[in-house]
């Protein structure tokens, strides 16, 4: 249990500081399409795509840290104004909804990887299943990080984050 | 829940009133008559389901049942479809109709298979031409440094490039904002979707270029294809066909309507005398993207059938 | 019956306490479990739904604003803004309507609006004690008025749907007057409720101070000059705006106030991107949700009901409303103007309301769909980069509901507000 939590605190800061890496490579990359348009009279045909591309990976990135660190918007009014018992099954129903959702993803997002990989995004000439990697890497550190909340919540021990260690 | 009865859901990116999505309604139509009632239609325009490229991916999954597209999509997934959308290749639309409603159409179409979609027909998509903010446009020269909104295809970047203009692939979506604010000098499309993109609005000059015809495809997923009797299948592909005609009639109609009023809006309109010096410049594209010998057949096909 | 189950699904999951985009996802999914339809198609659409060009807006402008705080930039401004507009009570909040409204207008975008604006205003509301919630209510109701307001790129969605003849130029002259007429009524009930509150009232620093305030705070006033000039005169998109100002907040923050270091300049891209986060995943699963609901042809199954009820056009035009008011609550605007304007378009013209009129009526409608819950962009933005809980935003935010609904029923009822200046320039 010591050794899945240092795991994920771990995997969940690695994820979050690769999309923040994400987030200024994009920005440099529109910057260039702006530069490139006017100083350089030639636009870089590659830079929507490319950016659109490193969007998908950094969101899903960050988002599966969110998973762990809890900062997804969530309705709580329900689960505040039941008897502590219920609403701590509560808690636990709904990071196993997440979980299901974290496997989901492994599975389709991986099929959908498979599936467009023969096809390829123009003005970059790679394969368009490559759009799409982050899903499954992401869905299964979701699953595993929903998973850990599941465990914590039925020992009553809340899973450490930035936030509250 | 059985779900084997349910009609044969169809995406379009056009809007309700386009002749791709009437002409697939009235193959809806045959298609109900011709079945008694077994295989019908259900059509979801305006791109209400998504892009072209994304409804395209999810037919090929099998998640849609038919979807009419652009052939621009298809080129990142099947490269015979590069040989319709070569710039210059087709002289009229009557040599395009009759290239696509011969072998090398149909050669074009079966390439799509092994990608999980069926090719049933083509459906027109007009002349292509070049319209902007600055000036008519007569040579390659006018369009030196022009900004050109293009699809997100690798072929009409090449394009754009060889013409010495600067090549900005934007969702169709954004052409409009991008005209008036300036981002970019120009685009190029048919007489319809210049007029109803409010195009004309923002870009006042429409060159008669004809670059471009590459037609529209209506597909159908082989997952619901290979569910269906081969009765059936010989069904669908004769209500596919039939509706052809139905759509060139209300094309060539739409084609006109939107010209007249256009030119009675104020566009000014320009032929383009000399096409030489184009053409020229596009033996590099060709060769980029012409490159198998079952490509370099069928390009060769359709240059011959322009003689006749 | 899908249909049914597939929003039952939704609220179940949304009360148990799943994360609304996990909510989202799992209806999608399991509508199409039961419908037979791949289940590809839902991660397939959920990624569509996050990369697109014009929602990159939203981490740049999150984060620009952000690195505007760090550098202490934002301090800077609000000084100034303060020495300007402050002294009447909540005259902050009538500024960040003012803001919020002119941004909207400029970038064609709510959401764009509520993450550019109110990473930069709520902070500054914030520090000059007005409370969080309100912060956040001004900012995203006001953020709706811009999609009224010309440039809009909704209206050309709307001209597209509505089929030949609808000239949208003419739609962005109608919108004109009720976008005003709407952004002055947010600020009366803005200013109503700081006054209730009691938000202090400000004080004129003198000539002097305000002198040395706005010197100090010339290069932070340059990157408003940058977005709005930029996509004003053409030289980029608002998406590629945002992107530049990100750049130019890096350039003055590290080296002219030389208050931004590296390593706050980390935590800043870190906080950005879990905020940018968890507003997109939200906008994906809701992509995969509205193909659900538009497979099952929701929107149409709703508008058959009108016809049915009545027709009285005061009464029809009602229901209209109601309808796009509920559709809005679960799904995002641009495909709901698609599959909406030719099942409605039609019943309206049919009682002599023109096309361009309605135009204007569900610009405002829908976009009010972005600002409620379950499914509302743009308040998340604005609850996201206020750091507030949607909950707590929405408990307070009734009385600007009240304001746009009642500007919804001037506008739709008062065809002049939006028909005087399109048939002015004919
Ligand atoms: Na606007
Ligand atoms: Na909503």
């Amino acid at each position: 249990m010591e050794m899945l939590a240092k795991f994920t605190h771990k995997a969940s800061d690695l994820l979050v500081a690769v999309s923040a890496a994400g987030l200024v490579l994009m920005t440099a990359i529109v910057g260039w399409q702006v530069f490139g348009r006017y100083v350089l009279n030639a636009s870089p045909s590659w830079s929507e795509q490319a950016s659109l591309t490193l969007m998908i990976w950094y969101i899903l990135f960050a988002a599966a840290a969110g998973v762990r660190e809890g900062f997804h918007i969530r309705i709580v009014t329900v689960e505040q104004s039941v008897p502590p018992k219920l609403g701590h099954l509560m808690r636990v129903l709904s990071n196993l909804v997440v979980m299901f959702c974290g496997m989901a993803m492994v599975i389709w997002g991986g099929a959908l990887v498979s599936r467009t990989w023969a096809h390829t995004i123009p003005s970059l000439g790679i394969p368009r299943g490559v759009a799409y990697l982050g899903l499954p890497i992401a869905g299964a550190l979701i699953a595993l990080f929903a998973f850990e909340h599941v465990l914590t919540t039925l020992q009553n021990k809340p899973v450490k984050t930035e936030e509250n260690t | 829940i059985d779900h084997s009865h349910r009609p044969l859901y169809s995406a379009d990116a056009h809007p309700e009133d386009y002749p791709t999505v009437q002409a697939v309604k009235e193959m809806g139509r045959l298609l109900k008559e011709r079945s008694e009632g077994r295989l019908s239609v259900k059509i979801f325009s305006g791109g209400q389901l998504g892009s072209e490229r994304d409804t395209l991916e999810i037919t090929s999954f099998g998640g849609l049942d038919m979807n009419r597209v652009n052939l621009a999509p298809l080129n990142s997934i099947a490269p015979m479809t590069a040989i319709p959308s070569l710039p210059f290749l087709f002289r009229s639309t009557d040599h395009l109709r009759r290239s696509l409603d011969g072998e090398p159409g149909e050669a074009i179409l079966r390439s799509l298979e092994p990608h999980g979609l069926i090719g049933l027909c083509y459906y027109d998509s007009g002349e292509r031409s070049f319209y902007n903010t600055k000036h008519p446009i007569k040579s390659p020269a006018d369009m030196k440094g022009m900004k050109i909104r293009v699809q997100n295809s690798d072929l009409y970047l090449a394009m754009i490039k060889a013409l010495g203009a600067d090549p900005i692939p934007m969702a169709l979506g954004d052409v409009y904002q991008s005209l008036v604010q300036g981002v970019i000098d120009g685009a190029e499309n048919n007489w319809p979707s210049y007029e109803s993109g409010s195009h004309y609005e923002a870009a006042q000059y429409y060159s008669l270029s004809r670059h471009v015809m590459a037609p529209e495809a209506l597909l159908m997923s082989k997952s619901r294809w290979d569910k269906l009797p081969k009765s059936d299948q010989a069904i669908v592909r004769q209500a596919a066909k039939d509706s052809v005609p139905y759509m060139r009639e209300l094309w060539d109609e739409r084609v006109t309507g939107a010209r007249t009023r256009l030119i009675e809006a104020g566009v000014i309109v320009n032929e383009v005398d000399d096409l030489a010096p184009f053409i020229e410049r596009m033996r590099p594209v060709w060769d980029r993207f012409i490159v198998t010998d079952e490509q370099k057949r069928l390009v060769k096909m359709i240059e011959d059938m322009g003689d006749s | 019956m899908e249909l049914l189950f597939l929003i039952a699904i939704l609220l179940v999951f949304l009360a148990l306490g799943v994360p609304v985009a996990f909510s989202l996802l799992s209806a999608s999914l399991l509508t199409f479990v039961v419908m037979d339809i791949p289940l590809v198609v839902a991660f397939q659409r959920m990624s569509a739904g996050m990369s697109i060009f014009t929602l990159m807006a939203i981490p740049f402008f999150i984060f620009a604003g952000d690195l505007m705080y760090r550098a202490g930039i934002a301090k800077k401004l609000v000084s100034v803004a303060e020495a300007m507009f402050g002294r009447p009570r909540g005259g902050l909040g009538l500024v960040s309507v003012g803001a919020s409204t002119l941004f909207g207008a400029v970038s064609g975008s709510a959401v764009a609006s509520a993450s550019a604006m109110g990473s930069t205003l709520i902070p500054l509301m914030k520090e000059k004690k007005y409370d969080g919630d309100y912060a956040v209510n001004v900012i995203v109701s006001s953020s709706v008025v811009g999609l009224l307001i010309p440039p809009s790129h909704n209206m050309l969605i709307y001209a597209a749907a509505a089929g030949t003849g609808v000239s949208i130029g003419d739609l962005f002259l109608a919108g004109i007057i009720p976008g005003i007429l709407t952004a002055g009524l947010l600020m009366v009930v803005a200013w109503l409720v700081a006054v209730k509150r009691g938000y202090a009232k400000g004080t004129f620093p003198g000539w002097r101070a305000f002198l040395t305030a706005f010197v100090v705070a010339i290069p932070g006033i340059f990157t408003a000059v940058i977005i709005m000039g930029g996509i004003l005169s053409g030289i980029f998109t608002a998406t590629e705006s945002s992107a530049i100002a990100v750049i130019y907040t890096i350039f003055i923050g590290f080296f002219v106030y030389r208050s931004l270091g590296w390593k706050s300049f980390v935590e800043t891209a870190k906080q950005s991107v879990k905020i940018t986060a968890m507003v997109l995943l939200i906008i994906g699963a809701a992509t995969s949700f509205g193909y659900a609901l538009a497979i099952l042809e929701g929107p149409t199954k709703l508008a058959a009901l009108i016809t049915s009820a009545t027709d009285n056009p005061l009464l029809v035009l009602l229901i209209v409303n109601v309808i796009l008011l509920v559709l809005g609550t679960f799904m995002d605007m641009s495909p709901l103007i698609v599959i909406t304007t030719p099942i409605f378009l039609p019943i309206v013209m049919q009682m002599g309301m023109d096309p361009v009129h309605f135009g204007v009526v569900m610009m405002l409608n829908l976009g009010i769909g972005l600002i409620t819950p379950p499914v509302g962009s743009a308040l998340f933005v604005g609850a996201a980069v206020g750091k507030i809980p949607v909950e707590e935003a929405v408990r307070t935010i009734w009385p600007f509901y009240g304001t746009l609904i009642i500007a919804l029923l001037l506008i739709t009822y008062l065809p002049q507000l939006s028909m005087t200046l399109p048939n002015f320039f004919h």
